[in-house]
This record gives structure tokens, sequence and C-alpha cells, in this order.
């Protein structure tokens, strides 16, 4: 499945995906897929972060609260955080915050986490087309975030 | 002063606590138990106990225009405290500021009484510590290598976040119960900063570090992520918003629970909780029968597993079961110096008025120093599957101590 595949009025609910990108290898792989010209969903709204690891579930939240239909983190590879493990623990929170979601009987595909490389622009497009696929899928099954909100 | 004290839904040892304002010639107090049929009268101060639902606003909006001040009192009516948890199915139990504006509020689950006076006097709140600060424990906050739900008693001065066992004491303040002095870990009942809960879920993954979260690798093209599947993060806390949110669900900012509800909101309370953890909600929100509660849930679980208790410990338990009974008689006559002196006696043998002491198999802490604490110390106990019954408790567990049924009989 490909994002062409979502249908219209699954992807009317998909406006906006609020990505956080760590300052190295998210941006940097970002920046390789402006370069290269290549396309990706215009519900993504990246913002800037130092690391993952600098995002908890405060922001997360907050973004969520205030319109947001999903939230991502994208940092370095796992054993690459140019810090020292921001990506690892921004996954640990992340694990947390999905399963205080399932609790409360909602889709756990709101908030994730992936990696990407910095020479590599077509990392950052897979994970924001990887997204929107998911998050497409969970409001075919469960409905969307603000359901509840 | 006038002061009229208000009693909305659910438990009511907050209420009961305000009976120790009651010898006080400066107040001139009144107890209201049927806040819907009260005669509207102007007052001075309005203090509001029990958690509140919508069906509440006029009832708080009548008392609102009729007093000076309103003071919400116990986390039950200021953030939703313990009741809020019904909220992930769907109840909508709410704070006092979601109904009126400018109210003072006494946070605690049990809220403080001498914090109370201070609130319903005008004067200045006393600043207080992080619960860290007077912590007999100390904390590195190295990462952890495993999470555990229990465990043993034998060290009494790492932090219990360092042993791998969540402690909420990071973000709550100092406090009179002091649930870790008696081995139980402090859930967070006096929060000092604000959505306290998600803080600690942000504090606690952390934590976490070096624990294996499960990742997959993604096909289109992007590099790793995280996998659907559960992994040891999720596997050792199984019941995350009983553990984060216990008092503070309603204000945490999440969105409101859709899982179907049993249609009574105890039984809803502690659905989805974890064995271990019952005596200590049911020691919460048991109101004047917290002690039977408690006592009736950890025996049922202990007959049916054949777990022993020595004669001490079922000493130690008669004597609370007695002093419930005398509390009946204090709270009905209202009379502040029974009272006081029978809460004391509680205290002494409970650890505090929730009852962090009581426990499986035990107690969590020494009674008195002439015991000898072997008697009737509390150990680690096994999580077994099952349906247990005895007269008005009934309660279902799954293989991982979650509790999947439940039914209690009030009164
Ligand atoms: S549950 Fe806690 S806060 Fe609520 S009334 Fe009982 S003791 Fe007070
Ligand atoms: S987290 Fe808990 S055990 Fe650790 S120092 Fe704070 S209050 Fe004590
Ligand atoms: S130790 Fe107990 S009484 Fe004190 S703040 Fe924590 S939960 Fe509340």
């Amino acid at each position: 499945m490909s994002c062409e595949d979502i249908e219209p009025e699954v992807m009317e609910k998909i406006q906006d995906i609020v990505v956080f990108m760590c300052n190295e290898c998210g941006q940097g792989s970002a920046n390789t897929a402006g370069v290269a010209r290549m396309a990706y969903n215009p519900a993504i709204r990246i913002v800037r972060v130092q690391c993952t690891g600098q995002v908890g579930p405060i922001q997360i939240m907050d973004a969520l609260n205030n319109g947001a239909d999903a939230v991502a983190c994208v940092g370095c590879c796992l054993g690459a955080c140019h810090f020292f493990n921001g990506n690892i623990l921004s996954m640990h929170r992340i694990k947390l915050l999905k399963k205080v979601f399932k609790e409360l009987g909602y889709s756990d595909q709101f908030v994730n986490q992936y990696t990407s490389r910095a020479a590599e622009g077509e990392t950052a497009v897979g994970d924001f087309e990887d997204l929107v696929i998911r998050l497409s899928n969970a409001i075919r099954e469960e409905g969307t975030i603000k359901d509840g909100c | 002063m006038d002061v009229r004290i208000f009693q909305f839904n659910g438990c009511n040892k907050c209420f009961n606590e305000t009976i120790l304002l009651n010898g006080e010639s400066k107040y001139k107090i009144e107890f209201i138990e049927d806040p819907k049929n009260w005669k509207e009268m102007k007052t001075d101060v309005s203090v509001i106990t029990g958690y509140l639902l919508p069906e509440d606003k006029d009832t708080l909006e009548k008392i609102k225009s009729n007093s000076k001040r309103v003071v919400g009192y116990g986390n039950c009516t200021t953030m939703g405290g313990i009741f809020a948890l019904a909220n992930q199915r769907g109840y909508e139990v709410s704070p006092l500021s979601s109904f009126i504006e400018e109210t003072e509020k006494v946070n605690g689950c049990l809220g403080e009484i001498e914090e109370l006076s201070v609130a319903i006097n005008s004067e200045a709140a006393p600043k207080l510590q992080n619960l860290c600060a007077v912590c007999a424990r100390e904390t590195t906050c190295d990462y952890l290598e495993s999470v555990h739900r229990q465990i043993e008693l034998e060290d009494e001065t790492t932090c219990f976040n360092d042993l791998g066992y969540l402690c909420n004491g990071f973000v709550a303040k100092e406090c009179k119960e002091r649930c870790i002095d008696y081995n139980a870990p402090c859930r967070g009942c006096k929060p000092i900063i604000d959505r306290s809960g998600i803080r600690m879920l942000g504090m606690f993954g952390t934590l976490m570090g070096n624990i294996e979260v499960a990742t997959e690798h993604s096909e289109l093209g992007a590099t790793d992520k995280l996998a659907d599947r559960d992994d040891d993060i999720t596997d050792s806390l199984p019941d995350v918003l009983g553990n984060f949110f216990r008092f503070t669900l309603s204000t945490s900012g999440l969105p409101r629970g859709r899982i179907p509800s049993s249609g009574n909101i105890l039984n809803d309370v502690f659905t989805g909780r974890l064995i271990e953890e019952l005596p200590l909600i049911s020691g919460l929100l048991g109101g004047n029968r917290s002690i039977s509660l408690t006592l009736k849930i950890i025996e049922t679980y202990e007959t049916a597993n054949s777990i022993e208790v020595s004669e001490q410990t079922k000493k130690y338990r008669k004597e609370l079961l007695d002093l419930e009974s005398q509390l009946q008689e204090a709270i009905k006559s209202k009379d502040p110096k029974q009272y006081k002196k029978i809460t004391d006696e509680i205290r002494k043998i409970g650890g505090n008025m929730n009852l962090s002491n009581v426990y499986f198999g035990g107690f969590k802490a020494q009674i008195d120093d002439k015991d000898n604490f072997e008697d009737y110390k509390a150990h680690v106990f096994d999580v077994v599957e099952g349906t247990y019954k005895n007269g008005s408790v009934e309660f279902t567990i799954d293989p991982i101590g979650i509790v999947k049924e439940i039914k209690i009989k009030e009164g």
C-alpha cells in the first residue's frame, strides 16, 4: 500500500501530523530529500529539535491537544545518536505513551518514533509515508483522536 | 465564621476528617450530606468534598453564589482524584474548577486537615518541599535494567525508583500520610507541579533506558521504527494509567477513555488495576469502610491461594476492624476528640488513613518497636489467575494480575 491508495474520506481527516525531527540525521535526511526534490505528504509539519531526547510526553500531548492528528519523532539510527542515547530514551517514552492510548481505548498509532539517515533522503520520506499509512489504518478502524479530545 | 461542609459523591473520608474542625470555637460548622436538597443560606466559607459529575453543576453554582469563598478539599474534588480513573471507561468525573471559578484547593487523598484550616482562615500556605527531599531513601537516577511490580523489603535506603519499583515521589510534595515510610511507593496524591502524571511518565520512561524496546525495520525506505508488539517496556508496566495517573486522570490532558463501562463507577475504578495495587486503592476510597473493604480483598485472595498469615497479623487486623467500628460511632456523634483518638490508633497500625502498611500476607513496616517484625512481615506473593469471591467482594484477575471484573456490594 502507498499513500495514493488511501481513500479521500480518510485522507481528509489527516491534516496535520507534527513530526519532531532531530537536528542531526532527522533534519539532515529531510534536507537531502529536499535537495533531491522528493515529494511527501503535505500533512507533515516538521518541527526541528536538537535531539528527539528533548521531546517528551508533555510536548507530544500539547501538539495533540492543539489540533495535531498524530505526532512522531524522527531521530538518528539506533546507536548513532549524536549526543548519547536521546533517540532510545525517546523511544521508551513513546512506547509508554502508546500504551496509555491503548489503555484509554484508542489506537496506539497516534504517536510513533522513527529513525533516518542524513545522507539518504528516502529514509525521511519513507518514514513520512509509513506514518501516513499507519495513521490512515488507525482512523479507518478506530476513528481519529479528536473523537475523544 | 460560618463554615458549611458539603459531601458530594463517593468516598466520605475527607468529609469525615473535617469533624476535627468541629470543636474549634472560631467556626460555626454545618455538615451537609445531601447538597442537592440544601436550603440555600449565605455562608462565609463552603468546603466541598467528594467527587463531582456534570449533574452536580447546578448545586455547585448554588453553593458558589451563596458563599464568600469556596474551598475544594481532597483530590476527588480538586482534581477528580481516584474516582477519575473511571474516566478510562467513559465517566466524566471532573475537578471543581471546571464547574465554578475562583476556588481554593487542598490536594491530597486524604486531604490534610491542617492545610484545610489554613485555607479556611485565608492564611498563607507554608511552602512545602519535594517529597524526595524528606524521604529516607536516596536516588541516583541510574538507568534501570528491569522494573518490578513487588519488591522484598530488605533495602531501606535506596530510592524505590532505583530498585525498579515505580514511585511518584519525584512529582509529589512532602505530605502527612507518607506512604513511603511504610514501604508503599508514593502515587503522587499531592502533586508539586501541574500535569504531574505525564511528567512522571516521561521521567520513568527515561529511567527505563536500559530496558529492551522492540523495533522493526520499515519497508518503505525508512530505517527503524517502534514495533507494534509488546516488549519489556510495556510488559513491565501492565497498568500505566493506574500507576501514573491514579489521582490526576481528569486533569492530565489525556483524552477521555473509550473502554466500555460496567455501569458502576466503583467497579470501573478497580477494573484494569493490578492485584498488588488493590489494597492501595481500597484503602483510599473506601470511606468509613475502607478497613473492612481492604481486608476483605486481601483475605479473599490469601485464603484462595493459601498465603499463610501469622497470629500477630491476625491480631493487628482484628484491632483495625474494631477501630473501624468505633470510628463509625465517633463519626455519628461528630466528636472530634474521639475521632482523633481512634484515627491516631488506626494510623499506628495501618501506617496512615490510606492503610499503606496493610498488605497481602502481613504488614509492610514494623508497627511497634517491641515486636519481632519477622512475625508479620509481608513478602512478595505470586500472581494467580482466577476468580475470587467472598461475600461482598468478587473479582477476577487474568494471568498477569490485571483485574478483569470486580463486583463490590456497597454498604
Ligand atoms: S478518595 Fe481520597 S480524596 Fe476522595 S474523599 Fe476519599 S480520602 Fe478524600
Ligand atoms: S522517588 Fe520515592 S523513594 Fe525515591 S526518593 Fe523520592 S519519595 Fe523517596
Ligand atoms: S506518599 Fe502517599 S500521601 Fe504522600 S504524596 Fe505520596 S501518595 Fe500522597
